[in-house]
């Protein structure tokens, strides 16, 4: 074996101790560590505190997290592995029983180890390494603990423990020797950092509730990374770390302060953002494939624009405008590109970026159910789906989950869309419809998903189909309209809209769905007394008591002394 | 501007002369026109309310007609052939066997050389080469650009296969049997093929702009802004333009924004003659590329007949007199290679288009120094801005 192989070999095994010694074990430390560290270091309070959550970071929170705390300069390179939705929830949840397979571990350790290769490099180690070590080819812990306590505090979310402190300090110097490189030990630890369950998870720690005896709530770092992480998208920064080190989060009032503070941030967009990509199922784009020949205008390009201008449109009403969530569905507002130009078949100036545009009064584009991402998602390949796009609607926007069809469907009728006795997406679904097995359900999609049907399985515009016109009438819970605008209004006016993307935030804020009703009617009734801007949900969300609370039965399960995690 | 509009969406029996000529145009230059033109049946959509309309230009290609009428000798000899005929015929046969081919290519590629490492593409002026095959056949595509008369230097005139008498298009006669033009077996020339690719790429890509259209049918005035635009259109899998995208009229030097006037007469929008200079780089046209800053499309009293299609497209010819060198410039630019690899004799292609110059007309020497010639052009529907900005896109 080379010595340059020999080198990979232990950097791969160090690299995998911290991750290994969680996994074993949620109350040991690993085992290089315990040996030596200072037990004396742990503050007896921990011993009150209990793991309540795990919650596996998201990739776009993994490179926001780089980037805030390294640099935008340093470049994550590599795939990671999706965590799974669960049906009717949101990624958030899916966050929360998250693992990470072996082959999904690979890929963390490669991209660790490309990040702490730069972060060290000559180029950058100067923002990362306040000292000069005695030894440029040797091991200094002193030196060493210099650069890897700050980052450890900023990678954990929380200050390292003594005995995690001494553990990479000791795992930079090991590692110094074999390379000959100070800082190849620190890229070293630095790697191990990366690939720990504590930065790769979020890892919620709950303490006694001093208000409610007997219960729980979230400790001020975990609050911290709530805050963080569900208003920001991002990992905590030094001011709120701050706060929870000055124990204000557990603060009613300065919490409050706090996560207002953080919703009048210009960076509030990146966590809005990442919520409606979640809530609207975003990773529908990532497999998204239609037939080049049927749909000529979508390209590449058109898809990779696609969710962007959804996310656009979202973030100018809601943020830059302070609007009423429902008009979501009915504004005109949106953004351009040249390629979305021509699939939209209007005028777009500039020749490259966005483009603010604004839909005439009498077109049909009325808010995000008449953009051609919603559409284009909502569709199969070769064809546009009345069915998928009412149920989405049903289920995304309006939290109304609908039956999976029984297995056995005969689907010849709908998918035959060359049929010239049944020219219409109509016509054969009222074909299909015919069976009884299959018009129950079809009864609540249908009616919504017919009155899309001007726009084909990309969103272009049409008015006929097969040469026969397109009846675009419809329905939803007994009020009847026509077309995309027709449709938004309804939705605009339907209490369950309100309704589900409040359950959604209260969701995506304690990583499981909303399971109180009370507190979701609590929540809306504020949402509308605040004109239903999303500011006031997600402010309130953030410091409402209730979110940072640890269900009862959590607590009910073995304890977990998060002492024994930080020796 | 309008002048005797028949009707918005009106269907209108044309039997008049451009018309059947743009009819004919549907199926192309590259068939064979009918003995006897008929009358057509058409429905043209609205004008937008604004009268604005954009395009982008899909087809910008020599047009050629096929068949053995044009060049009943073949196609024009290429250097190698040109060598070969020039020889006695025992001579010819002795090189032309297989055994003998290093010594014939030695010979016929030295002939392509002069002194000093001149060439006949790169100094085409400095030699005499033999006659080329020429067009044979009374009948071109193009436009009538002298109307009846001349520029000044008397020259033999086309009639269309559609029997438009007057069409100038010496560029043709010239160039018509080349195998760059003609191609082989009805399959288009490397000229059509090369053409469509810079047009595809954004190098070459062309627009208009059509300002105060009142009617599709008629109206006496129309404002055509005939640009390029660095933005490159988009296309379906198999690199078919697509309309409604939109383009914004270069803003860079060389602008070659042409702004003309016209008017449309039964659908056919025709401009008054004017310099029209587009865009016309060869390699890579960058800015230390010398070869992608020397050359344009240069025509003199240029004018555009487009005719207004139902489907939105237009579809007619840019006609006007270009300079004979700029005619040879993309094999003159590749030089000895354009030669000794494509075979192409430069020189005797400027000898020929001198002989038959028609146009563009020295005060000095008394002599015309330029051709008349016309490409084919096909445009769709598009969203053209024009710069300083129109802002179309703001409602």
């Amino acid at each position: 074996m080379s010595a340059r192989n020999k080198i990979r070999n232990l950097a791969i095994g160090l690299a995998a101790l911290p991750l290994l010694g969680l996994a074993w074990s949620m109350d040991s430390a690993p085992v290089n560590a315990e040996a030596k560290a200072p037990q004396a270091a742990v503050p007896a309070a921990d011993d009150r505190l209990r793991i309540v959550a795990m919650r596996r970071i998201t990739e776009a929170q993994y490179r926001n997290a780089i980037a805030d705390i390294f640099g935008p300069d340093i470049k994550v390179a590599g795939r990671f592995e999706p965590i799974v939705r669960p049906a009717h929830e949101l990624i958030a949840s899916g966050a929360s029983d998250a693992a990470i397979s072996p082959s999904g571990f690979e890929q963390f350790d490669a991209i660790a180890r490309v990040i702490s290769a730069q972060v060290f490099d000559e180029a950058h180690r100067g923002q990362f390494v306040p000292c000069a070590p005695t030894d440029a080819k040797g091991a200094d812990p002193a030196c060493a603990q210099q650069v890897l306590a700050p980052l450890g505090r900023y990678l954990f979310r929380r200050p390292l423990s003594a005995g995690e402190e001494a553990f990479f300090v000791k795992m930079a110097g090991d590692a110094a020797g074999p390379t000959g490189s100070f800082h190849k030990g620190l890229e070293l630890a630095l790697s191990a950092m990366l690939v720990s369950p504590r930065f790769l998870y979020v890892i919620e720690t709950a303490e006694p509730d001093p208000v409610k005896p007997g219960e729980l709530r979230l400790d001020n770092w975990s609050r911290a990374s709530r805050l963080s992480f569900m208003l920001w998208n991002t990992t905590p920064n030094e001011a709120l770390l701050k706060a929870a080190e000055q124990g204000k989060l557990t603060d009613q009032a300065q919490l409050s302060a706090v996560s207002q503070k953080m919703v009048d941030s210009p960076r509030f967009e990146q966590g809005v953002r990442a919520f409606f990509a979640d809530m609207l199922l975003f990773e529908k784009f990532d497999e998204l494939a239609k037939d080049p020949v049927i749909y000529p205008y979508f390209n590449q390009d058109v898809a990779q624009v696609m969710p962007e201008q959804m996310l656009r449109t979202i973030s100018d009403h809601l943020l830059a405008r302070n609007g009423d969530y429902r008009d979501l569905f009915t504004t005109q507002r949106t953004f351009m590109t040249r390629s979305l130009g021509a699939l939209y078949k209007v005028p777009v100036t500039a020749s490259k970026g966005w483009v603010p545009f604004e839909f005439a009064p009498s077109d049909d584009r009325a808010g995000l159910l008449g953009q051609a991402g919603f559409l284009a998602i909502y569709s199969h390949s070769g064809r546009s789906s009345p069915t998928l796009r009412g149920r989405a609607i049903r289920e995304v926007l309006m939290c109304q989950p609908v039956p999976n069809p029984p297995g056995n469907v005969n689907f010849t009728a709908v998918q035959d869309t060359t049929n010239k006795a049944m020219p219409t997406a109509r016509i054969r679904l009222t074909a299909h419809n015919t069976d009884p097995v299959c018009s129950g359900c079809h009864k609540i999609t249908d009616p919504i998903g017919l009155t899309l049907e001007r726009f084909d399985g990309i969103g272009r515009i049409r008015t006929l189909e097969n040469d026969a016109p397109i009846d675009d009438s419809g329905s939803m819970d007994g009020t009847d309209f026509h077309g995309a605008s027709g449709l938004g209004k309804a939705l605009a006016g339907s209490p369950d809209t309100t309704s589900c993307v409040t359950s959604r935030v209260v969701e995506y804020a304690t990583g499981r769905p909303a399971e109180e009703a009370s507190l979701v009617e609590d929540l809306e009734k504020n949402f509308a007394a605040k004109g239903y801007g999303i500011r006031a949900l997600f402010q309130r969300v953030a410091s409402m008591p209730e979110a940072y609370r640890v269900p009862a039965e959590k607590m009910d399960t073995g304890a977990t002394h998060v002492a024994a995690l930080r020796r | 501007m309008k002048a005797t509009s028949i009707g918005k969406n009106a269907t209108i029996r044309i039997a008049a002369l451009a018309t059947t000529g743009a009819a004919l145009l549907a199926i192309g230059p590259m068939s064979v026109a009918p003995a006897v033109s008929e009358a057509t049946d058409r429905t043209l959509p609205k004008p937008p309310a604004d009268g604005v309309m954009g395009f982008v230009i899909s087809e910008f290609i020599p047009p050629v007609i096929q068949g053995k009428d044009a060049c009943p000798q073949g196609t024009a000899l290429k250097v190698k052939d040109s060598y070969l005929a020039g020889l006695s015929p025992e001579e010819r046969a002795r090189l032309s066997l297989k055994e003998n081919e290093a010594e014939l290519t030695k010979r016929w590629q030295a002939d392509i050389f002069g002194p000093n490492d001149t060439n006949i593409c790169s100094q085409p002026d400095m030699f005499s080469r033999p006659a080329m095959r020429t067009v044979q056949s009374p009948n071109a595509w193009g436009l009538d650009l002298d109307e009846g008369g001349d520029e000044g230097c008397a020259h033999e005139e086309f009639t269309s296969p559609a029997g438009e008498k007057g069409i100038d298009n010496q560029e043709y006669r010239v160039l018509g049997c080349t195998l760059e033009w003609r191609g082989v077996d009805g399959i288009q020339g490397d000229q059509a093929t090369g053409t469509r690719q810079f047009f595809a790429s954004g190098e070459w890509t062309q627009v208009i702009l059509l300002r105060g259209v009142d009617s599709l049918e008629n109206d006496d005035s129309v404002e055509v802004i005939y640009g390029n635009t660095p933005d490159r259109p988009m296309a379906d899998s198999n690199g078919k333009f697509l309309p409604g995208a939109s383009f914004t009229i270069s803003d860079k030097p060389p602008r070659n924004r042409n702004v003309l006037h016209g008017r449309i007469v039964n659908g056919v929008l025709t401009t008054d003659p004017e310099d029209v200079v587009l865009t016309q780089t060869w390699g890579q046209g960058g800015a230390r590329d010398i070869r992608g800053n020397r050359t344009k499309f240069d025509y003199r009293r240029a004018r555009l007949r487009l005719t207004f299609q139902p489907d939105g497209s237009v579809k007619g010819y840019l006609g006007g007199y270009r300079p004979v060198f700029d005619v040879i410039q993309s094999p003159s630019i590749g030089g000895a290679g354009a030669a000794l690899v494509a075979g192409i004799d430069c020189a005797a292609q400027l000898q020929t288009l001198r002989q038959v110059a028609d146009g563009i007309k020295n005060p000095k020497t008394g002599k015309c120094e330029g051709v008349s010639g016309s490409m084919q052009v096909t445009a769709i529907p598009a969203f053209v801005n024009d710069v300083p900005a129109v802002r179309t896109a703001a409602k």
